[in-house]
């Protein structure tokens, strides 16, 4: 017989009482990392703030030399890099995404609460690393975007752009884990009843923004990478004297850079899907539209990054087919602004400050959508290329779109996170000061930027007839500075003790996350809500979606408070334990890259050192407690597939486009080598047969796994034993290939042909290595009677991942090998 | 007998050993062809598709098999799809994109 429930407590304490600071730097709550990157990204977004007024600054008055050439190119670098990488994202994902998506669907946690915090601490690390130029070396200077090979060490000599380098590899990895965290939680744990046709549109975006994430980051990954190499270890990927092209990079860059637009710009889709039909107290408009919509922004948004490159000469088909899509993307953006404007249209509006920056959003992003089609058309944007005009473009996106998105988002989400209002008084100065500082500070750059003033210019000339609009511009900014300014007073008056309290559902809410007290306590929901329908909370309250629940809402009908049917006692619900290996290994790689960039190997070391003793500190934890809690409530998974296994299928997905840069980095470059050896170098007969050991180590895979869940203990151990010792002969295989073609005078830095093609290899081979050391720990866990028929999915879950790189060599061993016959691409 | 056997809880079923025997047959003859293709003169102008099918082919027999997505459900053979099909888009884009500049830029030296 099932034990009565006990009655809940009548005072349930928040997730942000207790625990002090270890509490803090411990944390794998979603909500307190959420608070974390909170933290983070508002100091960041002063500095980033600060970069940007001194720009103003110097923009003042023709032949000003308030700050040095060096200072000024630093400073534009760095606003850009912050606001992208430590302000805007971490704001939109780390703080808004992971306070709310479990919050939205019903769940208690992400799926993976440790990588979560790992996430956040290697961003942190990635901030500070990007930053230490302040203090050795200087700080980038080469714009947020990089162009090689300006990157180049010949270029740009000292450590600053490899501050930068190190910074954004930490600060995308970081990022690349968060969206598996967040794909996996949203595909796998929404509430019973709660279908991808109910999710919060809020939802919607951020899961399709992972698989962005997941998709486009590694493209920055693998471009990094060559520069890394460039810097680090004499190699030309893009050095043109070497036969190389700078093209590559802006490739590489802009497959990121676009899409990163959107993975800024659909989550504040979401966000202001959930605040207008708030305000406006009506359903959103045209739900399936604005769902299939930010799916084919998302997909289009990977085949537009040309129109970043018409300058380049890519030629008139690439051009006509980059023109093309841009254009297109316009459509489903389009039907979003008229979603948005359908839902206002007729409903009964309440005017606060969150609704107020709605409103903004929508005018001032319609308004650099307008322009961002102007740059679709070759032509055209051959004239704005470079100019102002294009940074007056991409603000009224960013700032305008996304900004104004966040800002409406903390006056909406506060009072549920903190437990306290925000000032509505305050917000709305805030809100006025910043649309009048904002126009007056971006808007004459559009007629700059016709006129011909060029973008990164350090000064101009008296005689251009710029000045009147840069003062305008820079007066602008002041005032953007003092709309800032009120909205970091209205925070500190919101905690302090003059601050109103929040109650649970303030603006009469209609997801999830208004149905639990504010803020929120641990463990988010007592019982797991049940959903009936889209709007899920406004369902419970009314009894009614849609337009009938409008009408019982404008009938006066009083909302009820729904109490959970069955209450469980709060000492039944386990949340996973806190841990210290996040913030520890974060700290590792920080070391690491330090190491890098100094040049001292005993650093290096140590860093990875303190790397590996927290991977494994994380894996006893992991036997431990497991990942996922213990509440039979809140089921890990959704149609029967475990967390763990989509995340893997996640990351495995995220691996398909690093190889495939590295592949194609490999096939334009194999036959542009000026001079030594090329394709004819290789031994086929010794790769076939390394081709056949590792194709057979995959079903020696298989045999292992199909050992393991009959519980086989015997055989489990024989074939995993035989996995381990293909892949090392594998390896050994690459080991004398490698030394063979050293020998033959082929080293890494030899050409183009040696230095694409080792890397690629190279990452195969460290894939190949990773594998073999996962297998290793499996095998000595079966040897030790740990493994066995209930922790299958262990052995499912790396076999996965051997098969995946026996794929990839696959790919390889064709088109890199085989195919060496075939003239180059 | 059929070689289906039961996986773990149930929820799946993955293929016997007997399947999976096969199915490194099919992987090794297919690796065999690819050299044999490769060493072959009188293929050599189709060798490019040909390769192609045979690595499809290989890489469809793993995907499908020893990691299961024949088996398992579609939310993972979509998670691995849709990356798989930019990453191509992507491979062929920029194979194009340089082949063309390649074609028209000076030449270097």
């Amino acid at each position: 017989m099932a034990a009565q429930p006990k009655p809940l407590p009548a005072h349930q304490p928040s997730y942000l009482e207790g625990g002090g600071i270890l509490g803090w730097l411990t944390t794998i709550d979603h909500k307190r990392v959420a608070v974390m990157y909170l933290v983070s990204a508002l100091f960041f977004l002063a500095l980033g703030g600060f970069e940007a007024m001194a720009i103003r600054v110097q923009l003042w008055r023709p032949d000003n030399h308030v700050l040095s050439a060096a200072i000024y190119n630093a400073f534009f670098t760095m606003h850009g890099t912050t606001m992208v990488f430590l302000v805007v994202m971490p704001l939109l994902l780390g703080f808004f995404g992971n306070f709310l998506i479990p919050l939205q669907i019903g769940a208690r946690d992400v799926a993976f609460p440790r990588l979560n915090a790992l996430s956040f601490w290697l961003a942190i690390v990635a901030g500070i690393l990007l930053h230490l130029g302040w203090i050795r070396g200087g700080l980038p200077d080469a714009g947020w975007f990089g162009y090689a090979n300006l990157t180049e060490r010949y270029f740009t000599p000292g450590l600053a752009i490899d501050w930068w380098v190190i910074g954004l590899l930490v600060s995308g990895t970081s990022t690349v884990l968060t969206g598996l965290n967040f794909l996996t939680t949203i595909v796998a744990m929404r509430a019973p009843g709660m279908t991808y046709m109910r999710m919060p549109m809020f939802m919607w975006s951020l899961m399709v923004t992972s698989i962005l994430i997941l998709i486009a980051f590694p493209a920055l990954t693998i471009g990094l990478i060559f520069l890394l190499f460039d810097r680090f270890f004499d190699t030309h990927f893009y050095v043109a004297s070497a036969g190389a092209t700078p093209i590559l990079w802006q490739h590489l860059f802009w497959l990121f850079g676009h899409p990163e637009v959107y993975i800024m710009a659909l989550p504040a889709f979401g966000i202001i899907s959930e605040v207008i039909p708030t305000f406006s107290r009506k359903p959103l408009f045209g739900y399936p539209m604005m769902a299939y919509s930010i799916c084919l922004i998302a997909f289009l948004s990977y085949g537009v990054w040309g129109h970043h490159m018409f300058a380049t000469g890519m030629g008139p088909v690439a051009d006509s087919a980059f023109a093309v899509t841009s254009m297109l993307i316009a459509i489903p953006t389009g039907v979003k602004i008229f979603s948005w404007i359908a839902t206002i249209w007729g409903g009964s509006l309440r005017m606060t400050t969150a609704f107020y920056f709605a409103l903004g959003m929508l005018l001032e992003f319609t308004l650099g959508g307008l322009s961002g089609i102007m740059h679709a058309s070759a032509p055209i944007d051959l004239q704005q290329t470079d100019s102002y005009f294009v940074v007056a473009h991409f603000h009224y996106v960013l700032f305008g779109g996304v900004m104004f998105t966040i800002m409406a988002a903390f006056y909406y989400w506060w009072p549920k996170i903190t437990g306290r209002m925000l000032g509505e008084r305050l917000g709305k100065w805030h809100f006025w000061v910043t649309v009048i500082g904002f126009n007056l500070t971006f808007f004459p750059m559009h007629i700059l930027g016709m006129w011909g003033m060029p973008r990164r210019t350090y000064t101009y000339g008296a005689d251009m007839g710029w000045t009147n609009l840069n003062q305008l511009e820079t007066i602008g900014a002041f005032i953007l500075g003092v709309g800032f300014l009120l909205f970091y007073v209205n925070i500190f008056k919101s905690l302090s003790s003059r601050g109103e309290r929040a109650p649970a559902d303030p603006w009469d809410g209609r997801s999830l996350e208004w149905s639990t007290a504010s803020p929120p306590p641990a463990y988010n929901f007592a019982t797991i809500p049940q959903v009936r329908g889209r709007d899920a909370w406004w369902i419970l309250k009314y009894g009614r979606a849609g337009s009938r629940g409008v009408a019982a809402y404008m009938a006066g009908q009083a909302p009820v408070q729904p109490q959970p049917s069955q209450p469980v006692s709060v000492e039944d619900i386990h949340m996973p334990a806190p841990s210290i290996f996040p913030l520890v290994l974060s700290l590792g790689v920080g070391v690491i890259g330090l190491g890098l960039i100094i040049d001292w190997y005993r650093i290096i070391l140590f860093g990875a050192a303190v790397a590996v003793l927290s991977i494994v500190g994380m894996g006893f934890e992991y036997v431990d407690f497991g990942e996922q809690s213990h509440d039979p409530e809140h089921a890990p998974s959704s149609g029967g597939v475990d967390v763990r296994k989509i995340g893997l299928w996640s990351f495995i997905g995220s691996e398909c486009v690093f190889f495939a840069s590295l592949i194609s980095t490999f096939i334009v470059y194999k036959s542009r080598s000026l001079a030594g050896p090329g394709p004819k170098i290789f031994n086929i007969p010794l790769t076939s047969f390394s081709t056949f050991i590792l194709l057979m180590s995959s079903l020696l895979m298989v045999l292992a796994l199909a050992a393991t869940q009959r519980g086989d203990k015997r055989w489990e151990r024989i074939w995993l034993a035989g996995v381990v010792t293909f892949g090392l002969i594998f390896l050994g295989g690459q080991v004398y290939e490698f030394t063979s073609f050293y020998n033959e005078g082929m080293g890494l830095t030899t050409n183009l042909f040696s230095q694409s093609f080792f890397v690629l290899v190279g990452f195969h081979g460290a894939h190949v290595a990773i594998g073999v050391l996962w297998l290793s720990v499996l095998w000595v866990a079966a040897m030790t009677g740990k493994l066995g028929k209930s922790r299958a999915l262990s052995v499912e879950l790396a076999g996965l991942y051997w098969h995946f790189v026996d794929v990839v060599w696959i790919i390889i061993f064709t088109l890199v090998y085989l195919m060496q016959a075939v003239p180059g691409a | 007998m059929s070689d289906i056997a039961d996986a773990h809880d149930g929820q799946t079923h993955h293929p016997g050993a007997a399947t999976y025997v096969i199915i490194a047959a099919f992987l090794g003859v297919l690796t065999a062809m690819e050299v044999t293709v490769f060493y072959v003169h009188a293929l050599h102008p189709v060798l490019v598709p040909l390769l192609i099918v045979l690595a499809a082919a290989k890489f469809a027999l793993v995907a499908m098999f020893y990691m299961h997505l024949k088996y398992d459900q579609w939310l993972l053979t979509g998670v691995f799809i849709f990356p798989l099909i930019i990453a191509t888009l992507l491979l062929v884009s920029l194979i194009l994109l340089f082949a063309y500049l390649s074609n028209h830029m000076a030449p270097i030296g």
